[in-house]
This record gives C-alpha cells, structure tokens and sequence, in this order.
C-alpha cells in the first residue's frame, strides 16, 4: 500500500481568510461567534452565527461569480492548498488522469436554493397585475445548486481528469472525502487527490430549519461570542457557520518526484455507521470508528498527543463522544489532550471534518494545541483533559486524531502524524 | 433598449468583441456562444420583462439583428402589443 502525505492546507473560515490566520484565532480562542442580522433571522429572536470575514465572490474573478457561495469557498480554500503545494492552475500536472477530487458538503447550493423559493413565492405573490410570470428562473440554478458543483469547478480550474467524487454525510461529508481519496491513493487508484470540505448555508430558510431541530445555541447573556461552550456544564447547542478547508494529499513517491516536503502524512482512516437514530449518537460507533482509523495507522492510543473532538456542545453528542474516548484510549486517557474548537468557529457541517482536520495537523506543525474556549466548568459527566480556555504551547505532537460525527449516524475518523519520525 | 441590453450582457459577461456588433449581418453562430450561455443570455430579456422565451436554440441559425427583432416580437406579444420602458423596469427591480 502506498503512503499518503499532505503536501498542502488551505481554509477560509470564520477565523480568518486563510489557515494561518485561522489557526492563530484558534490558538487564541478568539471566537467568531456573533448574532445574526435581522434579514437572516427570518423573525426569529437571538439567532447566533458564525459567517466567513470576506466576501468570496469579491476575491475570486468574474468568471466565478455564478457558482453558488459553497461552491466559490470550496474554490478558495483549494486555491491555497494547491498554491502551497506549488501547483499551479494555468499549467495541469502531468499526470493529471491520475489526479483526483474528493469533495464533502452536507447541503449543496443552500444559497441557490433559498433564493430561488424566495424568489418564486415573491414573484407568485407579486404577479397579479405585474404580468410577470413567477417561473422565470436564472437557467444556472440547477448547476449551482447540485451538490457536486465544488469538486467540478475545481476539476475544471486545474484540468485534473481523475476521479472527483462528492460526498454528503452531513456533519462527516469532508471527513469522509478525505478518508475516502486516502484508501484511493493508498490503494492505488489515483497518486494525488485535492480534498475539499465546503458549506455555505446561512440563509434564513436552512436557520428556520435548524432552530426547529432546538440544538442551535441560546446567546450568552454576557458575551454573545462565548455561546457555544463545548464540554461545559452550561453548554445549551452549537452555533451554524460556514467555510471551506482544503488538504492536497499525494503518494509519498510522487511528493518525493516533485521534490515537496510533506506537511505530515495521513495515516489512518476510520468509518462506521451507528444503525440506531437518526440524530442521536452512538458510542459503540463511534468507538469503532477510532479503533479502526487507529489500526490502520498502527499505532497505539497512547501514540496520539492531540484530539480535536466532533464536540458539537449539544448535551447527548459530547457526553457520548467523551464516553467513547475514554472506551477507545483506556489509561492513556489521561495523557490526551482533546479540545473542541467548534467553541470559536462554529458548526461548518461539510466543511467540519477537513477544517479540524487542518487545524490538528497545524496544531501538531506548531507544537501547539487550540483550546477549548468558555469552558470554565467541566460538566462531570465529560472528564477529558479539553485543554480550557488556554492553548498549551511547547508540546511534543506526534500524531493526530479528528472525529467527525454525523447525523444518519455516520462515524469518521482521521489520524495524521509527522513524516520525520 | 431591448439590442443595448444584449450586447452589453454578451461583452461584459460572455467576453465578444463589442467590434462584431458594428457588422449589420453578424450572425450568432458568429459569436461562438455555447448552449448555456445562450441560455444565460436570453435570461437577462426573461428577468427584465417576466416571461421566458419560447424557444432558445431557434436562434443559433439566424442573424443577430433577425434574433432581437425575434426578441421584441416576444416581448410586444406579452405586453399588449406594447415595449415597456427598460428604465423604468430597471428601477422597479431594484427598488426590491
């Protein structure tokens, strides 16, 4: 089997336009958690969220400007993987067949979508004596809204003719793709493949959905950006936002060809389905998950220093979640370091599983571990070291893991370590 | 006007050389549009004047002028025989 590196990283996040700044607001646990606006609360009170601090559209060309949000941040976040990566988009590799695209989103075109009713039910409600018809319709709304719109317009923007695959697995969508373009080069069907997570979905009819699921956040009375308090005692659900990440993964032989230093090396990759709710989580599946991502990395539960939890700061997910690393790391429980960093950036749903996964490996780059942020009592329930309030600096970081825990009741789990070890 | 519109969308958003549209028999096979982007072209006379044109490929064979010429006859039949004011129309839009 062939081993797999990370040769580049890109994000765009609530944190910040790129990864690096992402990380730094991590490390700080500076939160980009705010209320809405009163055009996106759809009438509903103290609605919080996590939007992205710039415009896409603004920063790509023209030639963008009609893909829907998602897809536009998919684009950015792939941009500066492959700029990392020193490929480049007017020149197609070589061996672009053998070069794939692996993309997760959980809802595709949220944007498009909720501006096409909006539209429609506006211009149905306005037609009488306008002798407009309401069926007037943008002819690229189906191409923008289908889920796969990301991982084509990156195929497209860098002339990469191998497999590009989308997944939809909710809250796991990115943590698959990447899981998924791992066994694929591993295994041998492609040599390089560009991993994206994507979501762009605050709009007030997707807000009016999730309010009604009643897991979203309530505002903290004292400081509306500590809100989302994963692992506390007085955590009340998450907050929605929205962003991409992107991770360029290649066999080591052909990051060796192109003479490029690996970031770290993808190591193991977990998957399993809990077959039991449809939104409440499992721990005999989750643990599974682990166990396998840990077995195909071959290493022991005392082998990984840092885990970024699913953590989602709804009460049954991060007590299940802590049960089922303590099932699955025994006594070296204590020696692991497990923090949320949901706390700052807020749900990305698709995005989610690439986002953490870049911030653990980054985290193990820097020897430095993002905190969990407003968590100044534990719920006792939930006894991990979460590393609150304060990043720890200075640590020995070997290897990574990041759960992404899903809603269907997919389980994904992905371990990266260093290459110089 | 209705000619102004199109040729404005298909420079600024379709990248043709404003030039061709001094050729009095320009025709649109001239204008190396692909399928959709004939499609997103007619959407900005559809968006303007609420109704979708009959029927988009009809135009891939005929001259440039035979197509607004074709375009306006559309619009005329959905507004009692009249043109409606693209400004004014304008201003409608996006005082929404």
């Amino acid at each position: 089997m062939n081993k797999v590196v990370v040769t580049g990283l890109g994000m765009i996040s609530p944190l910040g336009a790129d990864l690096a700044s992402s990380f730094e607001a991590a490390l700080a646990a500076k939160s980009a958690v705010r209320q809405a606006p009163a055009d996106l609360c759809a009438g509903l009170p103290h609605v919080l969220y996590a939007p992205v601090t710039v415009d896409p559209a603004a920063l790509l060309g023209r030639a963008h400007a009609g893909l829907d949000r998602a897809a536009q941040l998919a684009l950015l976040a792939a941009q500066e993987a492959m700029h990392e990566a020193q490929i480049d988009e007017a020149q197609p590799p070589e061996d672009a067949g053998r070069f794939g695209v692996y993309a997760g989103i959980g809802f595709g075109g949220a944007h498009t979508v909720d501006a096409l009713y909006a539209r429609y039910f506006q211009a149905l409600h306005a037609a009488e004596g306008s002798g407009k018809h309401a069926t007037v319709m943008h002819p690229l709304s189906v191409p923008r809204m289908m889920a796969n719109a990301a991982a084509a317009a990156i195929s497209m923007r860098y002339g990469l003719r191998g497999a590009s695959n989308t997944y939809s697995v909710a809250c796991a969508s990115s943590a698959v793709a990447a899981g998924e373009a791992f066994r694929a080069i591993q295994h041998g069907y492609l040599d390089a493949a560009i991993v994206v997570g994507t979501e762009a979905m605050l709009t007030p009819g997707s807000i009016v959905a999730w309010n009604a699921l009643r897991v979203m956040a309530r505002p903290d009375a004292a400081d509306p950006s500590a809100s989302c308090k994963p692992f506390s005692l007085n955590r009340n659900g998450f907050v929605l936002g929205e962003g991409a990440a992107a991770i360029l993964l290649e066999s080591e032989a052909r990051a060796a060809r192109r003479g490029r230093k690996p970031v770290a090396e993808l190591a193991g990759y977990g998957c399993s389905s809990d077959a039991h709710h449809l939104t409440a989580p499992s721990v005999e599946g989750q643990v599974a998950a682990m166990q396998q991502a840990l077995s195909g990395a071959g290493l022991r539960p005392d082998q990984i220093q840092y885990l970024n939890a699913h953590g989602t700061a709804t009460d049954a997910g991060d007590v299940v979640e802590a049960q089922s690393i303590e099932a699955v790391f025994g006594a070296a429980t204590s020696r692991l370091a497990v923090s949320s960093t949901k706390a700052v950036h807020g749900h990305l749903i698709g995005a989610g599983g690439t986002a953490e996964l870049a911030l653990s490996i980054m985290a193990m780059q820097r020897g430095a571990i993002p905190p969990t942020a407003h968590l100044t009592q534990a719920d006792p329930r939930c006894a991990l070291d979460f590393v609150p309030l304060q990043a720890r600096h200075g640590c020995d970081i070997r290897a990574v893991m990041s759960n992404s825990f899903a809603f269907g009741g997919t389980n994904a789990c992905l371990i990266a370590r260093r290459t110089d070890q | 006007m209705l000619r102004n519109l199109i040729t404005e969308y298909l420079v600024s958003n379709a990248s043709v050389d404003p030039a061709l549209f001094d050729q009095p028999d320009l025709m649109i096979s001239d204008l190396a549009l692909d399928s959709l982007t004939l499609v997103e072209m007619l959407f900005e006379v559809e968006d303007r004047f609420g109704f979708q044109v009959s029927d988009p490929m009809q135009f891939r064979t005929m001259s440039f002028n035979d197509m607004v010429a074709a375009i306006e006859q559309e619009v005329r039949a959905h507004h009692n025989g009249e043109m409606p004011d693209l400004v004014l129309n304008q201003a409608a839009l996006e005082g929404k």
